[in-house]
């Protein structure tokens, strides 16, 4: 479903990521591994078109995206739930979720998915989205993206700043959401978390990509297991 | 390489030959205007008044220049404050019988005090340039306000004549020009005094990056102060000389209008933070008022052309634009940089 | 004290009306523009032409609001380009200078063009009385105008799918992106919006009193005051504000003089900056 090929971005003409080849297959949930600083962010700004690219294409079930503008490219099916979230503060938890399908009108039943998948932002819909607490917004963000009703999913570090608990709770929604056929792009510096529910991934490090594989490959690998696991 | 000569040729021979070499433009911009009179004005009133208008705009330019241009404080209260240099002084001439100089002084330093107090009130509010730049300018208006409703005191629009000046010093005699040119000379003498000192090296790293100058230690906020304060004596000083030398002063002199957005093309023509800056814009703005002056309002059109312009294309002036065009030329030699931190 | 009071409200819708164009632009982009009472002044001037040339007083009005919101767009389309480019206090300031410009060009070839041009629409019809005080009637056209906008401004922000849009960007650029929300496009659509808007100031105002060529600088100093009282990009705060400030100078001006009141208003938003930088209803 999407395919990147050579791609390279950075900030202020240097390149922090070059030469990045990567594959999702539908139904698909591939996961980026890699620490701090390695690209991570800065690979799925380029791809949401949030950061110009210096080099490279990105194709989304044939359809080329790689000029198109951010807006653009989440109305063509691509879905970015960054880090920061970028939530509405002053609108309420409902009126965020209504803007994530702009511009069509809200589809009933996916409202209806997103309640039954995260049943707190039912409780909570007519808070004001800056209120809510730090799980309660990653919540949000990645139910905002789904009411635009996807092709792909692409999520950066979903469990920053939440709980272990918390943590866990949003990996199984997520895992309910592959199991409904939806793909996944995770970008997670938790490694077990990460794997734990995508078939393969990807080490990103110093802004290449330095292994892939399957998920169990992935975890066998004594270079990955020295590096990243262990490492909470 | 050029540093590297500079540590080579002894501590000595460096400072003298930086002086040297950091005066030079002030001289040189000094010995210019000393002669232009006989070989330019000829014996006309008019002339020397349009010069003396365009030293006048030069000086308040330097002011400004210290203010916004080293600083970043936007203030768009050039007019008023030069207001309170001259009003001030004006008043004082009108109500008592107190010397030329007293008037001056005390006019100057109503400006260099409420010019401080802005700056003051825009520290400890935290306010940025933009709120800055409205505080300032609902200041002048609200100034401007005042001296139209206080006619008691101001004469309201018919104005206030002010005497006590002799003469030769009137704003379009030759010795005025003289007198505003010495003005002139003393400000860039100051501005670039403090440029090599390590107020100027404070003032440039708190333009680089705010942040980053206060965790080096520069109290920025003093410093804005400083060159608020500093700055608005300057203005102000103008501000009662011109009241003086004219002889006859009104809110229009003073205004907005007339005053502010002139500074801000002028200098930002010639180049915000520049020590000529202000004289290049001056003198360019003076000889284009002299062209157009049959038409006030398409005087205004070109006015507003040449902000978009500059704002647009030449940002840092056209005189930063025409050197580094010529170091383009001369192959790319790096230009010396405009402040230099004292004592290495 | 009624009488004043009530031309203080009407005064206050006016100032409203004025300030909520300005607000808009400056809450959705960052952008002051200060070209604003200069897009009034040109609606007023092209609305007196059309009646010039012997059409309805209507059509005069609607040629004014268009040619007003024309300008806007390509004000945008043109100058505000660089100026999006940049982020933050860059944006505001260069944006600031660059309509600073733009007012001196649109005001200087109007006034050179058309120096004693004035836009003045005449309202018959003996004044009526309201809450027992006799009101021109252009007076309480200009007041309902001023409402009407009011309302449909709060209903298409808060009601419509592109309303809620516009609020989007305002809050968080890049969320709206990710939404599928075109910010170019919507802030080029309220830059459209606000000269709409001046145009239809042109028109009240001129329904009080002639409107006439010079009025450019005092007009955006009113927008600015009130944009800054009652915080950027609030339509309610604009009105709110305006009304405030309206009330606030009717009576001064009454009981105290003309130039302190002036000074009294710029105080308020002096204070406002001072005191609550949002305004009264600003995030």
């Amino acid at each position: 479903m999407l395919r990147v090929e050579g791609l390279a971005a950075g900030y202020l003409g240097e390149r922090v990521i070059d030469g990045i080849d990567l594959e999702v297959e539908t139904g698909e949930a591939v996961a980026i591994v890699g620490s701090n600083g390695a690209g991570k962010t800065t690979l799925f700004r380029a791809i949401a078109g949030l950061l110009p690219k210096m080099a490279g294409r990105v194709v989304l079930d044939g359809e080329e995206l790689t000029r198109r503008p951010a807006h653009r490219i989440s109305r063509a099916g691509l879905a970015y739930v960054p880090a920061e979230r970028h939530l509405f503060p002053a609108m309420t938890l409902k009126t965020n979720l209504v803007l994530g399908a702009y511009p069509r009108r809200p589809d009933p039943d996916v409202l209806e998915l997103v309640y039954h998948l995260f049943p707190r932002l039912h409780e909570r819909q007519r808070q004001q989205a800056g209120t809510l607490s730090g799980g309660e917004q990653q919540m949000l963000a990645v139910g905002r993206a789904l009411m635009a009703r996807p092709r792909l999913l692409m999520l950066d570090e979903p469990t920053t700043g939440l709980a272990p608990l918390i943590a866990q709770l949003a990996f199984e929604a997520l895992e309910g959401l592959k199991n409904e056929g939806m793909t996944l792009l995770i970008a997670e510096q938790q490694v077990p978390l990460a794997l734990s529910i995508a078939e393969r991934g990807y080490v990103l490090e110093n802004g290449r990509i330095r292994l892939s594989g399957t998920a169990e490959e992935l975890e066998r690998n004594p270079e990955v297991r020295r590096a990243y696991l262990g490492v909470a | 390489m050029s540093d590297d000569a500079k540590t080579r040729g002894g501590r000595l021979g460096a400072v003298s030959g930086r002086l040297g070499w950091a005066l030079l433009p002030i001289v040189v911009t000094a010995v210019v205007l000393a002669i232009l009179p006989p070989i330019w004005f000829g014996d006309s009133p008019y002339t020397t008044s349009l010069a003396v208008q365009a030293l006048v705009f030069a000086s308040y330019g330097v002011g400004f220049n210290l203010i916004f241009g080293s600083t970043n404080q936007l203030f768009l209260c050039v007019g008023a404050l030069a207001g309170i240099g001259g009003y001030g002084a004006a008043i004082l001439a009108d109500r008592t019988s107190l010397p030329v100089s007293a008037g001056v002084a005390v006019g100057t330093m109503s400006a260099a005090l409420v010019g401080g107090l802005l700056s003051w009130i825009a520290v400890r509010r935290s306010l940025g340039v933009i709120f800055t730049g409205i505080v300032t300018l609902v200041f002048s208006l609200g100034f401007a306000n005042l001296l139209l409703g206080q006619r008691e005191w101001t004469g309201a629009e018919s104005g206030l004549f002010v005497e006590g000046i002799p003469a030769r010093l009137r704003d379009d005699q030759v010795g005025g020009y003289y007198l505003f040119a010495a003005l002139l000379v003393a400000f860039l003498v100051v501005f670039r005094a403090l440029q090599l000192s390590h107020v100027g090296w404070a003032f440039r790293a708190l333009r680089d990056d705010e942040v980053a100058a206060e965790l080096a230690g520069v109290n920025v906020s003093r410093y804005r102060i400083y060159a608020a304060t500093i700055g608005s004596a300057m203005i102000g000083l103008t501000g009662a000389v011109l009241a003086y030398s004219t002889g006859f002063i009104s809110p229009a002199t003073y205004s907005f209008d007339r005053v502010d957005v002139r500074v801000l093309v002028l200098v930002a023509f010639g180049g915000l933070g520049t020590l000529l800056g202000p004289v290049v814009g001056a003198g360019v703005f003076a000889v284009l008022d002299e062209q157009l002056s049959s038409s006030f309002e398409l005087r205004e059109v070109l006015y507003g052309v040449f902000v978009i312009l500059i704002f647009l294309f030449f940002r840092r002036g056209i005189v930063q634009a025409a050197v580094s065009l010529a170091d383009r030329f001369r192959g790319g030699g790096r230009p010396q940089p405009d402040l230099q931190p004292s004592g290495e | 004290m009624r009488a004043v009071i009530l031309d203080g409200l009407v005064l206050g819708l006016a100032f409203g009306l004025l300030g909520v164009g300005m607000s808009l632009v400056y809450g959705l982009g960052g952008v002051i523009n200060l070209a604003y009472g200069q897009i009034v002044v040109l609606a007023a001037i092209v609305a007196s032409l059309v009646i010039e040339d012997g059409r309805a007083q209507l059509v005069a009005a609607v040629a004014g609001v268009l040619a007003a919101a024309g300008v806007a767009v390509l004000l945008d389309l043109t100058l505000m380009r660089p100026v999006y480019r940049e982020k933050g206090e860059d944006r505001t300031l260069l944006g600031l200078l660059l309509t600073l410009g733009a007012a001196f060009v649109i005001g200087g070839l109007l006034t050179w063009r058309y120096p004693d041009g004035a836009l003045y629409i005449f309202i018959g019809g003996d004044p009526v009385s309201i809450l027992g005080v006799p009101m021109a009637r252009g007076s309480i056209w200009a007041s309902v105008i001023a409402l009407v906008v009011a309302a449909l401004l709060l209903l298409f922000f808060g009601a419509t799918t592109f309303g809620r849009g516009v609020r989007s960007v305002i809050q968080d650029e890049t969320g709206a992106r990710l939404v599928g929300i075109n910010p170019s496009f919507v802030r080029t659509v309220i830059f459209a919006l606000s000269g709409a808007l001046a145009g239809i100031v042109a028109v009240t105002q001129s329904m009080s009193g002639p409107l006439g060529v010079n009025a450019g600088f005092e007009l955006t100093t009113f927008a600015l005051i009130v944009t800054v009282v009652g915080g950027l990009g609030s339509v309610a705060g604009a009105f709110l504000a305006g009304v405030l400030l309206g009330v606030v100078q009717s009576l001064s001006a009454h009981y105290i003089g003309q130039y302190i009141t002036t000074i009294i208003l710029l105080g308020v938003a002096a204070l406002t900056i001072l005191v609550r930088p949002r305004g009264l209803l600003g995030r």
